[in-house]
């Protein structure tokens, strides 16, 4: 890493990279200029995982001139797809290189690409097809999943944490905060919080899980966006994550998808 | 004696097809079921997932959204996106374990108060067949875990 990186910076490729700091034993996102080069450490595999491209985005609006380096996992650089998608980064703007994840990182995860497309460190661990949990929400009968749903969203304390870590949750304006549509003043919120900011994950959620790692009250999300990303690719045959395409949600009307005329 | 049980159903109509789809049904005296309350909207996609999830929150026993034909939008395009929209609520609601056949979508013209009084009916019918929705509402009284 630190000899990748060093190049780019000093060949002027980009004006800041982020990468990672070891503080105090755990690896840190830091961004990296010409100044503090000297302080990249050598790429070794680790397990913990930060929104990075949540902070790009923050650094390349505060400066839109300059060009960001990033070390991104397989989910990050499916965030970074996203973001080009929505228009709230511009591919030329951004040098990535790629680390895979650990193999118990995936299984955790039950991630389908552990690894992003440019890999420049670590080896790709095989992927995890199938969601266990999810099959076992699906296996569930219909009264006993809305209970276990409810008895979830029972818990939410509203701290807003699943929306501000979520790589894809762009937006400057949020419905979430909508005093009408989610009534203010009330704990746990409506379970319309949850299932609204499932709405607005579909056709961008890349599954990176942050969500459900940050909820202090442990709702399982995960699970939630998994089958909303299932939905996407089931209804629309539309994957999110990848670099071409456009999100079915995006588009006022596509012509090819339904005839006209009465029916 | 017990009062039988009388669905509530909330509709979101448009403005240019299925409210005056309604108005037709009723300058034409065609009886429908009153269980029906009305929400005029100036188009069927501005329905918000929002606004259909707080109706099941706030006690609708069931949701109706109709407006134009597929080509028929008075904003051209706006029931595609409502199409799209409510196709995935209606899939997601299903996730989190609540009956998609409580809420529909219907595509009613302004000359076809017939089918707007005969949508109204079968749903209600079809409602009431269901029962009361269950409560949707995340509440500190529940029991935790199941």
């Amino acid at each position: 890493m630190k000899t990748k990186v060093r190049q780019l910076l000093e060949e002027g490729r980009v004006d800041a990279f982020l990468a990672y700091k070891t503080i105090h034993g755990v690896p840190f996102p830091t961004l990296f200029t010409k100044e503090n080069v000297d302080e990249l450490e050598e790429w070794a595999p680790f397990k913990a995982r930060y929104p990075v491209t949540k902070i790009l985005l923050a650094q390349a609006r505060q400066n839109p001139g300059k060009t960001f380096g990033v070390l991104v996992r397989g989910c990050e650089e499916r965030s970074l797809y996203e973001l080009f998608k929505w228009n709230q980064l511009s591919p030329d703007k951004v040098v990535v290189l790629g680390q895979a994840c650990t193999e118990d990182l995936a299984l955790y995860c039950e991630c389908k690409k552990p690894f992003p497309d440019q890999l420049d460190y670590g080896e790709a661990p095989a992927p995890v097809p199938r969601s266990r949990r999810l099959e076992e929400l699906e296996a569930m009968p219909e009264t006993d999943r809305l209970q276990w749903w409810l008895s979830h969203f029972n818990r939410c304390i509203r701290c807003h944490g699943c929306r501000d870590v979520c790589p894809v949750c762009f937006c400057t304006e949020c419905s979430l905060e909508h005093k009408e549509l989610i009534p203010a003043r009330k704990l746990p919120p409506d379970s319309s919080f949850h299932l609204v900011r499932a709405v607005h994950m579909a056709g961008r959620c890349i599954d990176c899980g942050l969500c459900e790692e940050t909820c202090p009250a442990g709702i399982p999300l995960r699970a939630l966006y998994k089958r909303v990303n299932d939905l996407v690719e089931n209804i629309f045959d539309y994957q999110t994550g990848v670099p071409d395409g456009k999100s079915p949600f995006s588009m006022l009307g596509d012509e090819s998808f339904l005839p006209a005329g009465p029916r | 004696m017990q009062n039988p049980f009388e669905p509530k159903i909330l509709a979101f109509l448009c403005n240019w097809c299925s409210y005056a789809g309604a108005d037709l049904a009723g300058v034409s005296r065609l009886q429908y079921p009153p269980n029906i309350r009305v929400v005029r909207v100036m188009c069927s996609g501005t329905v918000s997932p929002h606004h259909v999830i707080h109706a099941f929150q706030r006690g609708a026993d069931g949701v109706l959204v109709a407006g134009c034909h597929i080509g028929d939008c008075h904003y051209l395009k706006g029931n595609y996106m409502t199409l799209k929209r409510m196709k995935f609520v209606q899939e997601l609601i299903r996730f989190a374990g609540y009956n998609p056949e409580r809420f529909r979508l219907e595509w009613i013209s302004s000359a076809e108060g017939v089918k707007f009084a005969e949508v109204v009916r079968d749903f209600t019918e079809k409602v009431r067949s269901l029962g009361p929705a269950p409560s949707f509402e995340a509440s500190p009284r529940l029991a935790m875990g199941l």
